[in-house]
């Protein structure tokens, strides 16, 4: 995924960026690598969209996501976090959080 | 041996071999068929984050970095490692797992999870915690026993002793 780069670069550069602003762009990155994956219009997907049941995204392309989304944030995305996970506002904000939070 | 006896006996050796059973029809009949399950205990062991060396993965495994080597060998062909030189050391060789690498790594682990999950949901919270602290208990036991056997040393001696016991009750 080459082009994913600039997603954590715009992070770490913009760290005054609000929280709704940051939401946004994680948002972005979300819908292309599910437009990618499940060839889908973005506008199919929305922020209450249920991953599993409106997406039928399957357990593979959930990792996929998720092993993506961990490269791209720097981060990790534990199994106990994840079963928590509904709908794609849902895995923006658990991006969010781990993305912001100190590292342990 | 007292009824109670033979049945916890039986009861741990079929557990280890159904789980292991369970695992390998679960592996062969998902998505990475092609993975034997030394193969994804291996890709457990490097772990879907840092890059690690031969020789802690080695360690982890409990078999020699030499066949560990002939392991990554056949992981790399098959896309699921990459080696890297050290950017610091370049003596060091570094392994870490591929997309499909860290993928399978985490398909596994949820395979454990559920497991575990399943087993305790019918207990309430109380025997939940219970019944890890008397598997726990099981654990360190058998863990306990196998440190008299670790070394090849000792696993020689211990085989010497009980060979010259048996031949001097013969």
């Amino acid at each position: 995924m080459g082009d994913n780069g600039d997603p954590r670069e715009r992070m770490n550069d913009d760290v005054s960026l609000d929280e709704p602003k940051m939401k946004d762009l994680i948002l972005d990155d979300l819908i292309k690598m599910l437009t990618d994956m499940l060839e889908i219009s973005p506008t199919d997907i929305r922020p209450d969209t249920m991953i599993f049941e409106e997406l039928d995204l399957d357990s593979l392309q959930l990792y996929e996501l998720v092993v993506d989304l961990e490269e791209v944030y720097s981060i990790r995305m534990p199994d106990e976090d994840l079963d928590a996970v509904k709908t794609v506002g849902d895995v923006v904000d658990l991006v969010f959080r781990l993305s912001t939070q100190p590292e342990k | 041996m007292r009824a109670e006896e033979a049945q916890l006996s039986e009861l741990l050796v079929r557990i280890y071999e159904n789980v292991l059973l369970t695992e390998e029809q679960a592996l062969s009949k998902g998505y990475f068929s092609d993975l034997s399950n030394a193969e994804m205990h291996t890709l457990d062991a490097i772990g879907p984050y840092e890059a690690r060396t031969m020789t802690e993965t080695a360690t982890d495994l409990g078999i020699t970095t030499g066949t560990l080597t002939v392991a990554i060998d056949r992981l790399v062909k098959k896309g699921y490692v990459v080696r890297k030189r050290d950017e610091a050391d370049r003596r060091i060789v570094r392994i870490s797992l591929t997309k499909n690498g860290k993928l399978a790594c985490r398909i596994h682990t949820k395979f454990h999870t559920v497991l575990a999950k399943r087993i305790l949901e019918p207990y309430s919270p109380e025997d939940q915690e219970k019944l890890i602290k008397m598997v726990s208990e099981i654990d360190d036991y058998i863990a306990s026993q196998l440190k008299r056997y670790s070394g090849s040393d000792s696993i020689r001696k211990t085989a010497k002793k009980v060979a010259e016991e048996g031949r001097r009750r013969e």
